[in-house]
């Protein structure tokens, strides 16, 4: 293991080994392949009611092999990053693709689609250089700056602190990826954490939960002074929920937990789903089928923004791109092999960093929550799950019942059911409140017309 | 299946004398603890698609966490190489758990691991056939249904060796196997798209794809299409529902499993803490987390720490009678530890963590139940579940079930969520069967780390929980 290392901290050797490992596979019956050697150093601090609890360090190696012999294909991956462990491994996976059937469908991308920006990994500048002075007894300090446990009973009113937990961790990834028609990518990135994991309890016994975090690329920007009060504070406001019946009515989302109505539509218009055939958002390409003031950009070529990436998992070249505008559907997210399965153009293998156009005319939750008047605020989401066939989902909610624009009193133990497509027919609101520290910036959103049952 | 221990010893490349070293060398700092995983796993996936098995792999991970306790505390890191000078390193960063001088800790006699009944010998472990295997299975869902459009196959086959050593002086050594299989298949009626899972998982070898798995994986696949294309979301509100046996076993998981988790007892955090004893669901109901079934998927010979799998009663006729412990909630409440500190990998430091975990058998008769329901839903094929452990309020998602008006089965339902809080439920319960089935499926908890487990229940009567709906 070494402890102080360098912007990239795939070493000389490594990378000689993976070139000498691509070569091996090549000369032993390899018609060509794809290797990416991912290696990550994780240190964490995690407190727990203001004393240390654990220390934990981390580092991991992995390469990924995709082979291509005798028309057949396969994916494999190993840690054992010594020649000769490799190269047994190596051939046994030449023989383990005879166990599969050919498939002429499956190749690299054309070298014209692969990044020939990604050179150092710093292309991004998602590496902040004050990682290389981290040691232990910073990161320890960190996470105990980050605490309140000394301190609780000058926030508690009402309520009493009976459990904390925060978690600061900081990490860097570097990723190579080589293949055999000579692309060559690298990213490497580092990422501070901060999280807290608070319960409070009201005199009637009742407790409440809550989870507040941070992470950014850059340790300077990283809010670890106001994580455990933001969870106190999420944690207090939660104590009392009333029933408030159901119906169809306006919602409002939190950005905080936005992305699970996100997803599934993102995940609907990717390769794997369309191409079994699994998917709602399947023959809608270049169709209008969602709202007018629905779109969705890909950003993911935003130096210094959490999540960008200049090459997919293929290593072809990420775009800027509208995913869905003005309702229409613009990009599905293919694969070489999704592609050529469907007749179609490839693309990338997924929404890199999607980013939720503003619609509506207000910035922020507050005036979301004055203009719509009347509602659910939804703060949470408590399970549930969607039917990636038609759309239809139901999650459990949690929140607050809104009346003129103010919250009046928490609610749980509630459901929302629907369809994606109806959905996003009836947003209403999409403001610019996402936080820096997500990789999807979703927005506060809200939609009308939605059920609710509890 | 436990080999003898040289064979593990050469298989990671190390002597006990560098086992003992590197448990000093966690404990230099003044750690009270120390513990040595080694762990190499090896798997073979498999994927059909579009009739063909085209796409697989096989990956290896390999490596030795090291973990060093000072009380409560806990040191972790882990090497991906059994180098001396790597397993020093990463022992040395465990070590930084305790900042003191090295504790004096009694090395005993090296001690033989306690004899456990191997629940899962190794018969097979041939990947010829497999591809063919799957391929039966895809031509006979076609086959039954007509409808499908689509089917994806899904099979893994993975074998894990393990040596464990730690300052008590105490090695165990286990070879644990799973397979498992899944389906996805599309159906279409007119414009109309569905979609069912089905999955089966053992602790066996290959020898588990056999002729009459690939029946059974059919006929799970196909089950209630029909009523699936015909299904519509209940009107929503507080009803009545009945668990259906087996894979209902999920919500007793969910819900009330991890709340007697230990850690979570030992962090405050369980509504369950500090009530060892008392009643906490009505007479007749026993809740029971088990080691020892052999080949299911949650069982074990030796849990992660090398504390031999058992059967862990933990509501006893609705008492509460024990938490599921690790070694390190066992010392802080002074008890044995249960055999459930598990870990998804050698990256992973152990936590308690449940194994098969179901109720036991009451006494009425299933069809009873039902028929006490004026209005209610029964459910029996759930997707996931997700619970908030401090509070205990739960959501499961369900697949499929039917409505129950006037004590009788009528229209099905689909996609809706069920919701409530675990205690209440516990103790709202009505009525147990006299049916414990234990679900079959692939199950993996994905409780911060993502570990196997299997669950069960008999039909269960609930006298309230919100069903979401129109």
């Amino acid at each position: 293991m070494t402890d102080k290392l360098a912007p990239g901290i795939i070493t000389p050797e490594e990378i000689l080994l993976t070139e000498q490992a691509l070569s091996f596979a090549l000369s032993h019956g390899a018609d060509s392949a794809r290797l990416t050697l991912n290696k990550s150093l994780l240190d964490l601090v995690a407190m727990r009611d203001g004393e240390l609890d654990r220390v934990s360090h981390s580092l991991d190696r992995s390469l990924q092999l995709s082979l291509f012999a005798d028309g057949r294909f396969g994916t494999f991956s190993i840690n054992r990053l010594e020649s000769k462990a490799l190269e047994e491994f190596i051939l046994d996976a030449l023989g383990t693709l005879k166990l599969l059937a050919p498939d002429p469908l499956r190749s690299l991308p054309s070298p014209e689609r692969t990044a020939k920006d990604a050179v150092t990994g710093l292309e991004l500048d998602l590496y902040d250089p004050a990682y290389a002075e981290m040691d232990p007894s910073k990161r320890k300090a960190l996470a105990e700056k980050s605490t309140v446990w000394a301190r609780k009973a000058s926030l508690e009113d009402g309520f009493t602190v009976i459990s904390e937990e925060e978690e600061y961790s900081d990490s860097v990834f570097d990723t190579l990826l080589i293949d055999s028609v000579g692309t060559r990518c690298r990213h490497t990135e580092t990422s501070f954490e901060i999280a807290c994991d608070l319960t409070v309890q009201d005199p009637s016994g009742a407790r409440y939960n809550a989870v507040w975090w941070d992470a950014r690329p850059f340790l300077r920007d990283l809010d670890i002074d106001g994580v455990a009060e933001k969870a106190v504070r999420k944690a207090a406001e939660a104590i009392g929920p009333l029933p408030c019946g159901g119906g169809r009515m306006s919602v409002v989302v939190d950005t905080e937990c936005a992305s699970k109505l996100v997803t599934p539509l993102l995940n609907a218009l990717g390769g794997f789903a369309l191409q079994q055939k699994n998917s709602f958002m399947d023959s809608t390409l270049g169709l209008k089928v969602l709202g007018d003031n629905v779109t969705i950009l890909d950003r993911p070529r935003s130096a210094g923004e959490t999540g960008s990436r200049l090459f997919d998992s293929e290593g072809v070249a990420t775009e800027e791109v509208p995913v869905i505008d003005g309702g229409v559907v613009k990009r599905y997210f293919l694969t070489t092999w999704t592609a050529a399965k469907l007749s179609m153009e490839p693309t990338c293998d997924d929404c890199i960093r999607p980013c939720i156009a503003p619609t509506g005319g207000c910035r922020d939750l507050e005036e979301i929550l004055a203009d719509v008047g009347e509602g659910i605020l939804i703060t949470g989401f408590n399970g549930g799950n969607s039917n990636t066939s038609t759309g239809e989902y139901s999650f459990g909610i949690e929140g607050f019942l809104f009346k003129n624009g103010r919250r009046v009193h928490p609610v749980r133990e509630m459901v929302m059911t629907g369809d994606f497509r109806t959905l996003w027919n009836n947003l209403t609101h999409a403001c610019s409140d996402a936080r820096e520290c997500q990789a999807k910036q979703i927005p506060t959103l809200a939609f009308k017309n939605v059920e609710i049952s509890g | 299946m436990v080999r003898p221990a040289g064979s593990y010893l050469e298989l990671f490349g190390v002597s006990s004398g560098t086992l003992e070293r590197l448990v000093a060398e966690g404990l230099s700092r003044g750690g009270d603890y120390s513990d040595l995983y080694f762990e190499n796993t090896s798997y073979l996936t498999l994927l059909l698609r579009d009739g063909q098995v085209s796409s697989g792999g096989r990956h290896v991970d390999f490596g030795v966490g090291i973990r060093v306790l000072k009380g409560d505390k806990t040191g972790y890191a882990y090497s991906e190489t059994t180098a001396l000078p790597d397993m020093l390193s990463a022992a040395r960063a465990a070590s930084a758990i305790a900042d003191g001088a090295a504790a004096s800790v009694a090395l005993h006699a090296s001690k033989s691991p306690a004899p456990v009944p191997d629940r899962y010998p190794i018969l097979s472990e041939d990947a010829e056939g497999l591809a063919d295997f799957m391929e039966r299975i895809e031509k006979g869902i076609f086959a039954k249904e007509q409808r499908t459009v689509k089917v994806m196959v899904s099979l893994s086959f993975e074998r894990s060796d393990m040596l464990m050593f730690n300052s008590l002086h105490e090695m165990v050594c286990d070879t644990a196997l799973m397979a498992a299989v899944a389906v996805t298949a599309v159906f279409a009626q007119g414009d109309r798209v569905e979609n069912n899972t089905f999955s089966r998982s053992r602790r066996m070898g290959t020898e588990m794809f056999s002729d009459a798995l690939v029946e059974e994986m059919v006929e799970g696949t196909v089950k209630g299409i029909d009523e699936r294309f015909d299904a519509r979301r209940p009107k929503g509100g507080k009803m009545s529902v009945v668990m259906g046996a087996g894979a209902s076993g999920i919500l007793l998981h969910e819900a009330m499993g991890h709340a007697f988790e230990a850690d979570f007892a030992r962090k405050g955090q369980s509504i369950f803490t500090g009530r060892t004893g008392e009643r906490i669901c009505p007479a007749g109901i026993t809740i029971v987390d088990d080691g020892t079934i052999p080949t299911e998927r949650g069982s074990l010979n030796y849990d992660d720490e090398g504390i031999p799998g058992q059967r862990t009663v933990m509501v006893e006729d609705g008492i509460l009678r024990s938490f599921l412990h690790d070694r390190v909630s066992a010392r802080h409440f002074g008890v044995a530890p249960t055999g459930n500190g598990r870990r998804e990998s050698f990256r992973y430091m152990p936590l308690p963590r449940m194994r098969s975990t179901y109720m036991e058998s009451g006494d009425a008769d299933p069809g009873s139940l039902i028929a006490e329901v004026r209005k209610g839903v029964y459910v029996d094929n759930f997707s996931n579940g997700q619970v908030k452990i401090g509070e205990g309020d739960f959501t499961f998602y369900v697949k499929s079930g039917f409505l129950i008006e006037d004590g009788r089965l009528t229209a099905p339902v689909k996609d809706i969520n069920i919701i409530g809080n675990g205690p209440a439920a516990l103790a709202d319960i009505r009525g147990v069967g006299n049916d414990l089935l234990i679900d079959g499926s692939a199950w993996t908890c994905g409780k911060e780390q993502s570990v196997p487990v299997s669950c069960g229940i008999p039909t269960v009567l609930i006298g309230s929980l919100t069903v979401g709906g129109e």
